[in-house]
């Protein structure tokens, strides 16, 4: 392996990193917040790319904007899911909300089928071009996903740490009960935090839509990332996440070069296998009953 | 014996007895037979994974285990030639064995985060069923499992026929829905529904917590393999796709809306929702969403499942007389 080789791989692994944390943060938010298994996190990823394709493909409206409106969207859908579907379920095992996420799944990648198609979309990327980086090509394009990311990753960590409805939200988190008897509205709270996750990934869908192509059978695999990352890190933890996100953007990139995408699969699950049996409560994380 | 339980003795003997007349009463028909061989494996598939949840878990890698049980039948047969008959013990003795295997470091990891490793291990025993080629026939899968014949006092049965492979597999699920209920009864069943309660509690007790983890796993994945070789020797042909974790979820959604306090509900759910689903097969596209509403509007509207219906009726003639 030579330097530039490496280079391309490290550039890589960074960006799909990012945007695997992206969607692992959201699904984190929900169940530190909630302690519900979203299990349809992926679907609404998949709905947030459909509707950025719809706003800048069919209709021609700007791009930029397009991924605002998706997030704003997915977020009232979210907020709707959890307030109809959700809240009920509230203070039950934690199997009941994980048998209606995946009911969700069932509805929403059936319906996406029925609704949007069975054809393969793309949205085109609006960013050309690229530069070299240490014998590395390095497109324009994943320059900004990659910053666009990790902006949001951070400005995220800044409304957690130091604003008030943040600062409720960790509240609720750590206890429930007690945030309740400080005035914190926990059903508040519950629903702007499942937004918020859902928003997370409805971005992560529009930059990924880029990349990828749009079907709506994509959500389950973003789903199946965001959970491999979430069970390394520790759930409930949003640097577990980031840190997660990494490692698993690294084994992606670096081992689907040198051998095959089959072997990164296996070897990512193997990964998360040997943190459990030496962390069992993933790398940040703490023990949940 | 109080009412309540000869209402579910009568409930369970009726089941049975509906179960060995119905070839009969639906005149031998090809496509319902299928369908009643797809709902005991489906219901011993559910009771099994109903098994581990009387500890508190529900494991993700459950249809995993079936496939371990499923290929290394299917391997014996079309590599060496072993029927069914000795295919299916060796299955669920490797499924068992592989089982006790990753129990162990499995076992450390708790609540949410277990059934997020046994994900982990569920998909890894899939994508290996399709990564070694040349074993296990990679996504292609194995072919011409052929179904087992049996000489019994001079007279040949040849399970290729639908009925005589539904009480094979009836036999077999009658079996294993009665071997984990007496187990549920018996003393280590009471042990593990306080492991379930509270695990710090039982330790304390003196429980071998960690142990009767182990084997309690165990023993719900042999009863998976033997489900998994009786699958593939019916099916005559398996892919890593048919073990993959949409059929875990399907169980663990058999026992959700069945009930999850008696080994009634993963049958009754087991049943109820295979019905359904194959109810729903003419309507396509549709037949994925109905299910997923089926789904929702069970846990939502009739919380507990599907198993409170006799004592949510009970409830309500009572109340009647009253007024």
């Amino acid at each position: 392996m030579s330097l530039d080789e490496f280079v391309q791989m490290s550039l890589t692994g960074v960006n799909l990193g990012l945007m695997y944390a992206l969607i692992a943060i959201g699904l984190t938010l929900i169940f530190g917040v909630m302690r519900i298994i979203q299990y349809a996190h992926g679907e609404l990823f998949m709905l947030g790319a459909f509707f950025l394709y719809y706003w800048f493909v069919e209709w021609g409206l700007p791009y930029w904007l397009g991924v605002a409106a998706s997030a704003v969207v997915i977020f009232v859908v979210g907020a709707l899911l959890q307030v109809l579907l959700f809240r009920p379920l509230m203070g039950q095992s934690i199997l009941y909300p994980l048998a209606v996420s995946m009911g969700l799944i069932f509805i929403i990648s059936s319906g996406g089928l029925l609704v949007f198609g069975t054809t393969v979309k793309g949205i085109p990327s609006v960013v050309s071009g690229g530069t070299m980086v240490l014998g590395a090509f390095y497109s324009y394009e994943r320059m900004v996903i990659s910053l666009f990311s990790a902006g949001l990753i951070v400005s995220l960590w800044f409304v957690l740490q130091k604003t008030t409805i943040g600062m409720a939200m960790r509240a609720v988190s750590e206890d429930p009960e007690v945030s309740a008897l400080q005035g914190i509205r926990t059903r508040r709270i519950h629903w702007i935090a499942f937004g918020m996750g859902s928003a997370l990934a409805a971005v992560a869908g529009c930059l990924m839509g880029t990349l990828l192509s749009i079907v709506p059978t994509m959500g389950f695999l973003a789903t199946i990332k965001a959970f491999m990352i979430v069970i390394m890190g520790g759930l409930g933890s949003v640097p577990g996440a980031l840190v997660g996100g990494m490692i698993l953007g690294f084994i992606d990139s670096f081992v689907t070069t040198l051998v095959s995408a089959d072997v990164a699969y296996i070897m990512s699950f193997v990964v998360i296998f040997l943190i459990l049996v030496f962390r069992p409560s993933g790398l940040f994380g703490q023990q949940w009953d | 014996m109080t009412s309540d339980q000869r209402f579910t003795t009568l409930a369970w003997l009726a089941t049975l007895l509906a179960a060995l007349l119905l070839p009969v009463l639906s005149g031998f028909d090809r496509y319902i037979l299928h369908v009643a061989i797809t709902i005991t494996l489906n219901v011993a598939l559910a009771t099994s994974l109903w098994l581990i949840w009387t500890l508190g878990f529900i494991s993700f890698a459950h249809a995993g285990f079936m496939g371990i049980g499923a290929y290394a039948s299917a391997l014996l047969f079309t590599k060496l030639g072993w029927p069914l008959w000795a295919g299916m013990w060796f299955g669920a003795l490797i499924a068992g064995a592989i089982a006790l295997f990753i129990s162990l470091p499995l076992m450390r990891t708790r609540a949410v985060y277990f059934f997020m490793a046994s994900w982990a291990v569920g998909e890894v025993i899939k994508r290996v069923f399709a990564y070694y080629r040349d074993f296990f026939g990679g996504w292609d899968g194995i072919f011409n499992i052929a179904p087992p014949k049996l000489l019994l006092f001079g007279l040949e049965i040849d399970f290729a026929s639908r009925v005589a492979y539904y009480y094979l597999a009836l036999i077999l699920c009658a079996l294993i829905v009665l071997a984990i209920a007496r187990l549920n009864g018996s003393r280590t069943g009471m042990i593990y529904w306080s492991i379930h309660q509270n695990e710090t509690l039982a330790q304390h007790i003196g429980i071998d917590v960690f142990r009767h983890k182990v084997i309690c796993f165990t023993v719900a994945c042999i009863f998976a393999g033997l489900t998994g070789a009786l699958y593939a020797h019916y099916h005559t042909y398996i892919n890593p796709k048919s073990f993959d974790i949409w059929k875990s979820e399907f169980a663990l959604v058999h026992i959700i809306v069945g009930g999850l306090s008696s080994i009634g509900g993963p049958v009754i759910g087991a049943v109820s929702l295979t019905i359904v689903d194959e109810l729903l097969r003419a309507t396509g596209y549709f037949r994925v969403i109905f299910f997923g509403v089926v789904l929702i509007a069970t846990v939502l509207l009739l919380p507990g499942g599907l198993e409170t219906i006799p004592g949510r009726l009970r409830r309500l003639i009572r109340s009647g007389e009253r007024r």
